[in-house]
């Protein structure tokens, strides 16, 4: 059983039409808002209210705003990616508005998994909604992150 | 046939007939980036370093994408990916792991040295076909390439 995706998106009509594009798809994997990077780090960490790992399960996959209040994106992939557990491992993809290079290239410098730009049609997003739920949910194998943490990750 | 305008996606397999197939399904998918094939880790390290026969970037342009198989002859794939992430600016090109082994292990072993997608190869060409499909259009049609690789695309700077 994968757990659900995690979104991390502040702006409510974003997030709203995100979620409605990934509801169109028949997927049996849920999808989760949180709305700032700090939120992110106590889901993850299982701090309260998110202490039930029953309730709020440890995602497959996050998709991450880059600007976000609090703990900017950038914070919370750098977060996940020092962090001593096996959830270290954690896909990560950005999805953002910022199409610029120092923005791309931090990502990735930070360990991102993948990035991706909102498209500016409800079509365009629902296309993307598709493809990444195709990829990351059914293609793509994921990490264990229950597991030892390991000894080989780069800095 | 493929359009040389496009970026190049570098393919490391040693398997000639798992080679076969993949370029195959490339083709099946339409992909029209041309695609380089190397046999083991050792060539690719030149290839993407730019050494030896491989000295011209205009001939051996640097892959806006990586498919990585693990067991390779010399050089393994794990540790041509733990070499490319210290690079200083190749280290961004994303590389998926494209391999038979499914081992937990190895799926952990891969992420931790920074792969960005790990994918079991299937043994049937039609089930190639559709991870090759799936490959095309998430991660050279939706994904967003580090801009140092050349063909970046949208970059308002």
């Amino acid at each position: 059983m994968k757990g659900p995706v995690l979104l991390v998106e502040d702006d409510p009509s974003d997030a709203r039409l995100i979620q409605r594009a990934f509801g169109k798809m028949d997927s049996s994997v849920a999808i989760f808002r949180l709305t700032n990077g700090d939120e992110v780090v106590s889901y993850l960490s299982g701090e309260q209210p998110f202490d039930n790992r029953n309730a709020y399960p440890l995602p497959c996959v996050v998709l991450l705003d880059i600007k976000l209040p609090r703990r900017s994106g950038f914070e919370v992939l750098e977060w996940i990616r020092r962090h001593p557990s096996a959830l270290n491992r954690l896909p990560i993809i950005m999805l953002t508005s910022s199409r610029h290079s120092v923005d791309i290239n931090r990502a990735y410098d930070l360990g991102a998994n993948s990035y991706l730009a909102k498209p500016d049609t409800v079509p365009q997003l629902e296309q993307m909604a598709s493809e990444f739920q195709r990829y990351w949910l059914s293609f793509n194998e994921s990490p264990d992150l229950h597991g030892s943490p390991n000894q080989l990750r780069r800095s | 046939m493929s359009d040389r305008s496009l970026p190049s996606i570098l393919m490391v397999e040693d398997e000639a007939s798992d080679a076969i197939l993949l370029l195959r399904g490339f083709e099946k998918a339409g992909v029209l980036n041309p695609i380089t094939h190397l046999k083991n880790g050792d060539e690719a390290l030149a290839y993407l370093a730019g050494i030896g026969q491989y000295v011209d970037r205009s001939k051996y342009p640097l892959p806006v994408l990586i498919l990585l198989d693990l067991k390779l002859p010399g050089m393994s794939g794990l540790q041509l990916l733990q070499w490319l992430r210290t690079q200083r600016e190749i280290r961004r090109i994303p590389v998926v792991v494209l391999t038979l082994d499914r081992s937990p292990s190895s799926i952990n072993a891969a992420y931790d040295l920074g792969a960005n997608s790990y994918l079991v190869k299937p043994g049937d060409p039609v089930e190639i076909a559709k991870v090759i499909e799936a490959i095309q259009r998430y991660w050279i049609e939706l994904n967003e390439p580090p801009p140092l690789v050349m063909g970046a695309k949208n970059d308002p700077g």
